[in-house]
């Protein structure tokens, strides 16, 4: 598919390009992330893509209003340095983002309410709190600035003639001349990576990975084997609403506004349509990190190519919609594929 | 009766549980009516079906999957689908010169015909190639929003002929002050004096199909093979049921009901547009749910998810009239939700 796009446009087969692709499918590949996680366990997690709404629309709000009291303050006892009203948004909305995971986690264990209908009352929950503190269908300002310098910013400067630098950009270099400086490894692509790298560690090497494909490969062997079930999986739908929380903020740092999520964004549902292309199974006990970011970047892919060759966006939908079925049929062809 | 006289002490609070949605629906009714004095009338109960017919289209659509075990997500976006196919088709057959009767009648026939292919797709994929429900539907919404975003261009469509609207939004009946009984159209009366509009004609023509296929369900061979089929698919396949034909009929069914919400839409609003239906998929699965339906499959009545429905629509009108804002009723969806599959467990003799 690289190939393709590559014959099709000049623009794609770029490291720009390819970096760009990595950075505007960061929230894709921790949404992905976390939805891996429950659909190992043979369950599904509907609730992220609002989830992912829930925090950076609360993030932004928290900031709003200790950024506009601190200017307000004028230097006087009501203000608050940036950095400290940046951390105290993230930590907010990093807290709450856990609870539905919490609430998901609680439902599906004790109460064995179906992971479909519980993270499905969750997805409207979280959704309508979004839309309440968004008010109506705002996206929230006025949080500071410097959030979009930590959320856009690259790791590596590289200016052809003369230097390199790390994090900032050289002081000397303006609008103008912006584009002949190489930015290099975009600081979302070490978030990706961090939490990918994580969760790929957690999953394959620890003792809780190997439980949680247990549970999902068999729940009454997982229970006999003494595995303490109903912790882990509410260990597992909290770590997914984290993740997904962190994924939010990631969004919210990126463009710095809270955007809520849209109704028919269904970012629950591209995660786990690249759950799937990357070869995990829907019963469960099947599934791993790298196939699942290979999911994402074909995802991220065939969106970002569609567009440099000038198809209409549109296509997009029918694309992923088509590839999916595609890929869950050479899934059930070809088992042992992943 | 006689192990029911010994069991007295249980009957009531089980009674309460078994029928815990119409008791719940008469809460609804009596709390709204005290918040708002004008929430108990005629008009408003009209005015909850007329909102409400999407949902309860919608609802029967994912109920015939639901049966079957399996899900369809592709519902939403099938209605709008077939809201933008509609409209386009009016607004072609008007500039072809055809009066705006046939243009909406054969716009309409066309579009129900058009609206079977995704259900057939959808249930080819399911029956004969084995993709999970999840994944086919999920791919069907993908490709009809895309397709219908494709018709529109990002721009939803105009110019439908006003007789649509007047369809839409008018009633089978009206009551002048006089006494004088109108079918149809509304009479013309002096400014000021009350005409009685009694049922909205789309809630007429949303029924109709709804009863019809609440017929096939209950009363045919294929809806008892659909109850076996979710009940237990191996055991369906070894009584002779041809599980892949009525496996596909349920998508189509469900498919075709989506596009009657489709038109629906395109009557009441006078607009097709991709994504009229994008956030009904919650409210639709909700009302299966609330009615009692097991998501493993093998249950579920056209009766009692009318009834889930009827808790969803009587939510929208009631929290709009009051004055509050939708957020209000994704919260209380998602809470009643879950909440019902709770109750349900706690007495789970309800469905039969």
């Amino acid at each position: 598919m690289i190939v393709i796009f590559s014959l099709g446009s000049s623009g794609f087969f770029d490291i720009v390009n390819f970096q760009n692709i990595i950075h505007l499918s960061t929230g894709a590949f921790l949404l992905a992330a976390a939805e891996l996680l429950v659909v190992i366990t043979g369950g599904i997690d509907l609730s992220i893509g609002y989830v992912y709404g829930l925090s950076s629309v609360l993030g932004a709000k928290v900031m709003q209003i200790l950024y506009a009291g601190g200017a307000g303050g004028a230097g006087g006892a009501g203000a608050m340095p940036t950095a400290q009203v940046i951390a105290l948004g993230c930590l907010a909305a990093l807290s709450v983002s856990i609870l539905p995971g919490l609430a998901n986690g609680v439902l599906v264990t004790r109460f064995r309410v179906p992971p479909f209908i519980a993270t499905m009352g969750m997805w409207g929950i979280c959704n309508g709190i979004t839309l309440f503190l968004a008010d109506g269908f705002m996206p929230v300002m006025g949080a500071p600035s410097e959030i979009n310098a930590i959320g856009n910013s690259y790791f590596l400067y590289i200016d052809p003639s003369k230097s390199i630098s790390f994090f900032a950009k050289p002081s000397y270099i303006t609008q103008a001349n912006i584009r002949s400086v190489l930015r290099l490894v975009p600081n979302s692509l070490f978030l990706s990576l961090l939490v990918l790298l994580v969760l790929g560690f957690v999953l394959g090497r620890t003792r809780f990975g190997k439980h949680t494909y247990a549970i999902g490969g068999s729940m009454d062997a997982a229970i006999r084997s003494g595995i303490n079930v109903n912790r882990h999986l509410v260990m597992i739908y909290v770590i997914a609403s984290f993740v997904s929380g962190v994924a939010g903020l990631f969004n919210l740092f990126q463009t710095g506004i809270g955007n809520y999520t849209p109704s028919g964004a269904n970012y629950e549902l591209m995660a786990v349509a690249a759950v799937v292309i990357g070869g995990a199974s829907l019963t469960g006990g099947k599934g791993r990190i790298l196939g699942t970011a290979v999911g994402v970047l074909v995802l991220a892919v065939l969106e970002n190519g569609l567009q440099i060759i000038g198809v209409s966006a549109f296509y997009r939908y029918i694309g992923v919609g088509v590839l999916l079925t595609i890929a869950v049929i050479i899934d059930r062809a070809f088992p042992d594929l992943f | 009766m006689q192990t029911e006289t010994a069991e007295k002490k249980g009957a009531l609070p089980e009674l309460l549980g078994r029928n815990w949605i119409a008791i719940f629906i008469v809460l609804l009714v009596v709390f709204f009516s005290v918040v708002a004095r004008s929430f108990f009338s005629f008009d408003t109960a009209q005015l909850i079906f007329f909102n409400g017919t999407e949902v309860f289209l919608l609802a029967i659509a994912e109920l015939f999957v639901i049966i079957t075990g399996g899900i369809d997500l592709s519902v939403g976006f099938v209605m709008g689908f077939a809201t933008v196919v509609s409209s386009k088709l009016m607004v072609a057959c008007v500039a072809l010169g055809f009066s705006p009767f046939w243009s909406i009648l054969a716009a309409s026939v066309v579009t129900l015909l058009i609206g079977l292919v995704p259900g057939l797709v959808n249930g080819w994929l399911v029956a004969y190639l084995r993709v999970p429900a999840f994944i086919a539907t999920f791919s069907m919404l993908g490709v009809t929003h895309g397709i219908s975003e494709l018709m529109t261009q990002g721009i939803p469509t105009k110019n439908l002929p006003a007789l649509a609207g007047d369809i839409g939004n008018g009633s089978f009946f009206y009551v002048a002050p006089g006494g004088a009984i109108s079918f149809f159209s509304r009479p013309q009366v002096a400014r000021g004096q009350t005409v009685l509009a009694i049922i909205p004609n789309m809630v007429i023509f949303a029924f109709l199909f709804i009863f019809l296929f609440a017929f096939i369900l209950g009363k045919m061979k294929f809806g008892r093979h659909l109850y076996a089929i979710g009940g237990n698919i191996d055991a369906a396949i070894r009584s002779g049921i041809n599980v892949k034909r009525d496996l596909i009929k349920a998508y189509v069914i469900s498919s075709l009901f989506a596009s009657l919400a489709g038109l629906s839409y395109v009557m009441k609003y006078i607009t097709g547009k991709p994504d009229a239906g994008a956030n009904m998929l919650l409210e639709a699965i909700a009302a299966v749910v609330i009615g009692g339906a097991s998501m493993a499959g093998g249950s579920g009545t056209v009766g009692r998810t009318i009834l889930g429905a009827l808790v969803i629509a009587i939510l929208e009108t009631g929290l709009r009239i009051i004055g509050m804002q939708t957020f209000m009723t994704y919260i209380l969806v998602g809470v009643i939700l879950i909440l019902a599959v709770i109750i349900d467990q706690v007495f789970p003799n309800r469905n039969r």
